[in-house]
């Protein structure tokens, strides 16, 4: 059949065809076909598989669940609110008519630049407990008084891997906060310094009403990426010290491919991707209002 | 980095110097402090890349640290390039994400179009699930995916490893290019069919080559992406046909002692393409991000 033929409605269905196909086939079959594994016994290694009804889930919400909850939300929160208020800074200060602001904006972006894994091995590096940088720093200016092994304590890995995710995200959120400030009209700021506004209260009253709407989609996905982020925690800490850094993608991925467990593996998944979908929704709806 | 912004066309400032007032003035000093001191986290690692990856060994494994090379070395760049297994990975790196930044751009580039300047039933819903789907967890996807590839005999393979990194990069590409072509108007299209040409030529010989810049961007995004994945890559690749990420964790780590100048030098070279490649992209960064198509 000749597309001339087609009806604009065919002929875009017939342009769509192969992503779609593509997309059923590694996104959607995949996503769901994972979800449902959650409620059969199933093993990586060995084929076949029993039905087990909602066995996995009993077992997952009785244990792991609350603690890798627990892990991901001090996680999620940490590494979106720390660079949050890193790129926000940043953005204003490179907003306020500063010289070479243009070139120190190329500059700073290359911590979000480089690969995850990279980010990953530079500061397992900074954090080394026998070499590294930080100690060596901190005991020399005689704030530490013995080498700290800040990827092998349970307090200090959760903080690390907050701070090394942080580093890697707060250049991208600066970049768009800085965007939003250069659309922010002159007049507001002049007007308001005439009727005697100072800094802090203009700030208060025409700034942050204005970005309003592009910080709140940064921090929700900022928040949507870090609720699965796997690259830093997986690499910097493998999830431990006894589990102290284990959120939901580093157990989801534990379970499956250590364990070889996948029923319990993707009981976990879904759990964890019923509270994403809740955010994805959030998104959504954002999405949807900004764009009518 | 060199970068070059696109500046106003006012005179440079030098010039106009007016006295600031002293709000103004203040609020410039506040400036310069939180640039200084966000500089010293943010640029101080990056720093310590290059100064770890040219220092020779007997330096670095000493401590403290000094944070001054006294002496540079070029030594493990030297054994970088005659690592073979090394150049291998590399090999996979470059192949695994050229295939996937062409195969997401071409099959992408259709669908954006029929999202950009078709309307019809379905179309929302398609347009939200696109977008959502890239936010749905990684490791839950590999789970299925791995299975799939495994009993279809494709784990380990280049196949394996692109059509899972697709599974980002169409989403990515998708949203990218629709926007790209939201901003070619539909008048073009009309006058193209009003001079006879059927939509399907429409679309590539006026289209496409108007996009040009926009899908070789599209492109570069995705390349990227493909070219940092770590999960997927350590997951469904086989020891031959690993790409860099999981090939560096599985040269460099876990050994009793890590060779931490000869890591940040493989960094260091990792990173390069991808810094290289945006500084092209400088432009697209925030235009094509609301969409959730840069992942931070």
């Amino acid at each position: 059949m000749r597309a001339g033929r087609l009806t604009n409605g065919q002929f875009a269905w017939l342009l769509m065809l192969p992503a779609l196909a593509l997309f059923l086939a590694i996104i959607a079959y995949p996503l769901i076909s994972s979800v449902v594994t959650g409620f059969f016994e199933q093993s990586l290694v060995r084929p076949g598989r029993a039905f087990t009804g909602l066995a996995n889930f009993a077992d997952v919400l009785g244990g792991d669940f609350w603690p890798v909850l627990r892990n991901t939300l001090v996680f999620t929160a940490g590494a979106t609110i720390v660079p949050f208020l890193i790129g926000y800074a940043l953005a204003l200060a490179l907003n306020a008519g500063i010289r070479g602001s243009g070139l120190m904006r190329g500059l700073f972006l290359f911590p979000w630049v480089i690969p995850g894994v990279v980010v990953s091995f530079l500061w397992l590096w900074i954090f080394n407990a026998n070499y590294g940088v930080l100690n060596g720093v901190l005991l020399r200016l005689g704030i530490l008084d013995a080498p700290v092994s800040w990827l092998g304590e349970p307090a200090t890995a959760m903080i690390a891997v907050i701070v090394t995710k942080s580093w890697a995200s707060f250049p991208w959120i600066m970049v768009m906060l800085l965007a939003g400030l250069q659309t922010m009209p002159k007049e507001l700021h002049e007007a308001a310094s005439v009727d005697g506004a100072g800094a802090i209260r203009r700030f208060i009253s025409v700034t942050l009403p204005h970005m309003k709407g592009i910080a709140s989609i940064v921090v929700l996905l900022e928040f949507i990426w870090n609720f699965q982020h796997f690259d830093t925690i997986y690499v910097l800490t493998g999830g431990g010290p006894a589990g102290a850094t284990e959120t939901f993608a580093v157990a989801v991925y534990d379970t499956a491919f250590k364990g070889f467990d996948l029923g319990h593996a993707t009981a976990l998944g879904g759990l964890w991707m019923l509270l994403l979908l809740v955010l994805v929704a959030f998104y959504l709806r954002h999405e949807t209002k900004e764009r009518s | 980095m060199t970068v070059t912004l696109p500046r106003p066309a006012t005179l440079p400032r030098e010039r106009v110097r007016r006295r600031l007032r002293p709000d103004q003035a203040r609020s410039r000093v506040a400036a310069w402090i939180a640039v200084a001191v966000i500089g010293l986290f943010g640029m101080f690692p990056v720093y310590w890349l290059i100064v770890t990856a040219f220092t020779p060994d007997d330096r670095v494994f000493s401590f403290p640290p000094s944070l001054f090379p006294s002496r540079i070395t070029l030594d493990h760049f030297a054994d970088l390039a005659k690592n073979e297994q090394l150049f291998g990975y590399l090999v996979n790196s470059v192949i695994v994400s050229v295939i996937t930044a062409v195969l997401s751009v071409v099959v992408s580039a259709y669908m954006a179009y029929a999202f950009s300047k078709f309307r019809y039933r379905g179309r929302k819903s398609l347009m939200h699930l696109v977008l959502a789907s890239q936010m749905f967890p990684q490791a839950l996807l590999l789970v299925t995916l791995y299975a799939v590839f495994s009993a279809v005999g494709l784990l380990g393979s280049y196949t394996a490893m692109i059509l899972s990194f697709t599974t980002f990069t169409l989403p990515l590409c998708v949203w990218m290019l629709k926007g790209i072509f939201d901003t070619v108007p539909g008048s073009l299209m009309e006058a193209a069919a009003i001079d006879g040409a059927s939509r399907w030529r429409t679309l590539h010989t006026i289209v496409l080559p108007l996009a040009a810049p926009g899908l070789v961007a599209a492109g570069l995004f995705a390349f990227v992406r493909a070219w940092n994945d770590f999960i997927f890559a350590l997951t469904l690749s086989s020891p031959e046909r690993q790409t860099l990420p999981p090939g560096l964790v599985h040269t460099y780590l876990g050994e009793f002692q890590t060779a931490w100048p000869d890591l940040m030098a493989a960094s260091f070279v990792v990173s390069l393409p991808v810094i290289a490649a945006f500084m092209f992209l400088q432009r697209y960064l925030v235009g094509g991000l609301t969409a959730g198509a840069v992942k931070g």
